[in-house]
C-alpha cells in the first residue's frame, strides 16, 4: 500500500502540475459549449484554473450575462453543470488515460465557434467570416499564414470583402499539432481549392518552432 | 515499508523528470509577457492573455522601490484596444474627448490641445482592487493576484478642473458623479466607471507616466486618473467624460468591482461568511473606490537568509492620500509586541511612502509582520480574511514574511 502511495502521489502531483500549466479544460459533458461561449471574450485560462462552488459559478454566469453573454436556459444549465462538476471545489479525478475516439475537425472547431459562428459565417463588426480562407491553402504563403494565425494569434486591421475588422485573435498554441491540422482542414474545406493538400501535424510542428507575435503574423497576410 | 530497490527508484525518478519536462515544455507554449505586450519584461506573470493581465513578480516590484518603471508595471485590462499592446506612447493626433452631461457648457476637445494647458504632476499608487485576492480563503473568482498588482508611478497631464476652467465650463449642482468612458475603437467592448464628484479635486488627464509618453497599453494617449482611487477607476483611453447624477449602471460598476456594505451606508465593508453568495445592489454594496491602508515588506524577502543579528526591515505603506500615514509597526513575535518603523515622510501622499527599521533578531527562523496606521485611525486587519468577499477585492491583511537569520 505504501509503495502504491509512493508511486501515485508524485505522479498525481506531476499530472496536476501538467494540467494546471495548460489552458485546456477537463473532458466532460458540456465542454464544447464552454469553449464555444466563453472564448469570444476572454482566454480559457480564466475558466480552467478556477475552483469554485456551484453557487459561485452560478454568480459568475450572472455576471457574464451582464457583460453580454447570451445563453438559452438549456445552455446555461449545461454550462453550469460542467463548471460545477469539473471545475468545482472537489472536481472528479482526471481519468488516467485519455483513450477517447479520435477527434474530428468539427469537434476542435468548438474552440472557434463562439467568435466565428458555427458555420464560419463570422460576427461583424468584431469577428470576420472564415469561409473565404479556403483558396489560401493552395498557396505556400497562405498556408504559412493560416498556421501562424492559429498558433500565435493575429492583431491588426484586416479587410474581408467590404468590411474591415480590427479585433484581437488569440493564439491557440495549447492545441496539439493534430488538433490544429484537423481544424484547419475543417475550415479550409468550406471553400476547398482544387487539388487541396490537407494540413499535416508535421507542418504545424514546423510553424510552432518559429513563434511569431500577433503583429508579425498580420504582416504575413496574403 | 516494502523496500524499493535502487533500479526502481531510478526509473521512477526518470519518469518524474520526464513528466516534469513535458509539463514545462507544453507550458512554454503559452506566450510570455514580452510577446503579448511589446516592451514588457518577460518575467511578468501572465494571468490572462486576452484581455491582457500581467502581474509583476514580487522580487521585481521590490527591486524598484521608488518608482515602478513601465517595463514591469502590472497590467489589468478589461478590454484590449487593437494595436495598443505596447509600452510605447500612442498618437494624440485625431484623438478627441467629449466632456458633457450635467455641465453648463458641454464641449469636445482635441487631445493635443491638452499640451497647451498648464501641466500638473502626481505620484500615486496604482493598485488593482483584486491585488492580494489569492490570500482569501476559500478562493474567490477572478485573476489570482499575489501582491504584484500594484505600482508607484508619476503621472503628468492636465487637471480636469483646469481644463473645465480653461473652457469656462462648470458642473451643475446636480452633478454628483464623474463617469468616464473608454474608447471603443476597433469594436472594443464598452468600459465605463463612475467616481464621486469629490474626485474632481485631483482628477488628471494624464499624458505621460514616469516622464515618458503614457504607454499605449496603460491607457495612452490620454488616461483619466484619480489619485487615491483603485486602478479600475482610472479609465484608460478616455474618450468621453460625463458629469452625472448617479453612478453608471454598466457591469463594471455593478455588480463588478464592489464589496458588500451595510445597506445605504457605504461603510467600509459588511463582514461575510466566507464562501457564500451575496446580492449586490447599489444600496447593499459600495464600489472599489478609495485605496485602503496597506503596507508591504520589501526586505527581507520570503525564504531569504540574511545576516544577523541586526536585520534591516524595510518596505512601503500607502492609503487614499486623504490623511497622512502616521505609523508603520513591525512585530517579530506574532503581534504580541510592536516596534515603530522610521517613515520617509509624514505628509499626505498619493504615492507610497518608504519605511525602515533595524531589528535585533537571534539566528534562526523568524516571521515579521508589518502594519500601517493613518491619521484617521485606519489600519490593517491581522486577519485579512475578515473582509472576505465573493470576488476577492480590497485585500489589506497584515503582510507576514518568513526568513532565516544566519
Amino acid at each position: 500500500m505504501k509503495r502504491f502511495l509512493f508511486l501515485t502521489v508524485p505522479l498525481l502531483g506531476l499530472l496536476g502540475y501538467w494540467a494546471l500549466s495548460q489552458y485546456t479544460l477537463p473532458e466532460g459533458l458540456g465542454k464544447d459549449l464552454v469553449l464555444a461561449k466563453c472564448q469570444a471574450c476572454h482566454d480559457l485560462g480564466l475558466v480552467a484554473r478556477e475552483r469554485l462552488s456551484r453557487a459561485r459559478w452560478d454568480a459568475v454566469l450572472d455576471e457574464m450575462a451582464l457583460q453580454g453573454l447570451k445563453l438559452t436556459p438549456e445552455e446555461r444549465a449545461g454550462i453550469l453543470d460542467y463548471l460545477a462538476t469539473y471545475l468545482g471545489t472537489t472536481p472528479p479525478p482526471v481519468s488516467p488515460a485519455p483513450t477517447q475516439a479520435a477527434k474530428t475537425g468539427a469537434q476542435v472547431y468548438a474552440n472557434c465557434m463562439g467568435c466565428h459562428g458555427p458555420e464560419g459565417q463570422g460576427n461583424p463588426p468584431s469577428f470576420p467570416p472564415l469561409t473565404h480562407v479556403g483558396p489560401w491553402a493552395a498557396t505556400e504563403g497562405g498556408r504559412t499564414y493560416l498556421l501562424h494565425v492559429l498558433l500565435h494569434g493575429l492583431q491588426g486591421e484586416i479587410r474581408v470583402g467590404e468590411a474591415s475588422y480590427n479585433g484581437v485573435m488569440p493564439g491557440f498554441s495549447w492545441l496539439s499539432d493534430e488538433e490544429i491540422a484537423l481544424v484547419l482542414n475543417h475550415v479550409v474545406a468550406w471553400k476547398a481549392p482544387q487539388g487541396f493538400k490537407p494540413f499535416t501535424p508535421g507542418e504545424v510542428a514546423q510553424a510552432r518552432a518559429k513563434p511569431l507575435s500577433p503583429e508579425e503574423v498580420w504582416r504575413l497576410r496574403p | 515499508m516494502e523496500k524499493l530497490n535502487r533500479r526502481t527508484t531510478l526509473k521512477l525518478m526518470g519518469l518524474g523528470a520526464a513528466a516534469l519536462a513535458m509539463g514545462r515544455g507544453l507550458a512554454q507554449q503559452a506566450p510570455t509577457a514580452d510577446q503579448l505586450v511589446k516592451g514588457k519584461n518577460a518575467k511578468l506573470i501572465v494571468l490572462s492573455q486576452r484581455p491582457v493581465v500581467l502581474e509583476t513578480p514580487y522580487d521585481l516590484l521590490v527591486s524598484q522601490p521608488e518608482r515602478t518603471p513601465k517595463e514591469i508595471l502590472y497590467i489589468r485590462n478589461n478590454v484590449d484596444l487593437a494595436g495598443y499592446n505596447t509600452v510605447e506612447g500612442a498618437s494624440l493626433e485625431g484623438w478627441s474627448i467629449e466632456v458633457g452631461g450635467l455641465l453648463d457648457k458641454p464641449f469636445t476637445l482635441e487631445a493635443k490641445e491638452l499640451l497647451n494647458l498648464p501641466q500638473s504632476e502626481v505620484t500615486m499608487v496604482l493598485q488593482c482592487s483584486g491585488n492580494g485576492r489569492s490570500f482569501y480563503q476559500p478562493r474567490t473568482s477572478g485573476n489570482p493576484w499575489g501582491r504584484g498588482g500594484v505600482g508607484n508611478v508619476t503621472f503628468r497631464g492636465v487637471k480636469l478642473k483646469d481644463l473645465l476652467a480653461a473652457k469656462g465650463a462648470k458642473p451643475t449642482e446636480k452633478a454628483l458623479f464623474i463617469t468616464a468612458h473608454a474608447s471603443r475603437q476597433g469594436g472594443a467592448a464598452e468600459f465605463v466607471r463612475s467616481v464621486p464628484i469629490q474626485a474632481l479635486e485631483n482628477a488628471l488627464l494624464a499624458l505621460s507616466m514616469n516622464g515618458e509618453p503614457l504607454p499605449a497599453v496603460h491607457g495612452g494617449p490620454v488616461r483619466l486618473v484619480f489619485p487615491g482611487f483603485f486602478g479600475v477607476n482610472n479609465v484608460k483611453w478616455v474618450q468621453k467624460i460625463e458629469f452625472a447624477e448617479a453612478e453608471n449602471t454598466t457591469a463594471e460598476q455593478m455588480p463588478r468591482y464592489r464589496v458588500p456594505a451595510i445597506p445605504n451606508t457605504h461603510l467600509p465593508f459588511l463582514p461575510q461568511e466566507p464562501g457564500g453568495r451575496y446580492t449586490y445592489t447599489f444600496a447593499t454594496s459600495r464600489p472599489n473606490w478609495l485605496v485602503n491602508v496597506n503596507s508591504f515588506i520589501f526586505a527581507p524577502l520570503e525564504g531569504q537568509t540574511v545576516e544577523g543579528p541586526y536585520v534591516r526591515v524595510e518596505g512601503v505603506a500607502f492609503n487614499d492620500g486623504i490623511v497622512p500615514i502616521v505609523s508603520v509597526e513591525l512585530s517579530a513575535d506574532g503581534g504580541r509586541t510592536w516596534f515603530k518603523a522610521e517613515l520617509e515622510k509624514t505628509e499626505r501622499s498619493f504615492g507610497w511612502i518608504r519605511w525602515r527599521r533595524t531589528l535585533y533578531l537571534r539566528s534562526g527562523a523568524h516571521e515579521i509582520m508589518a502594519r500601517a496606521w493613518d491619521a484617521a485611525g485606519r489600519s490593517q486587519p491581522l486577519d485579512g480574511n475578515l473582509a472576505w468577499n465573493e470576488r476577492g477585492y480590497e485585500w489589506n491583511g497584515v503582510m507576514r514574511v518568513r526568513f532565516t537569520v544566519a
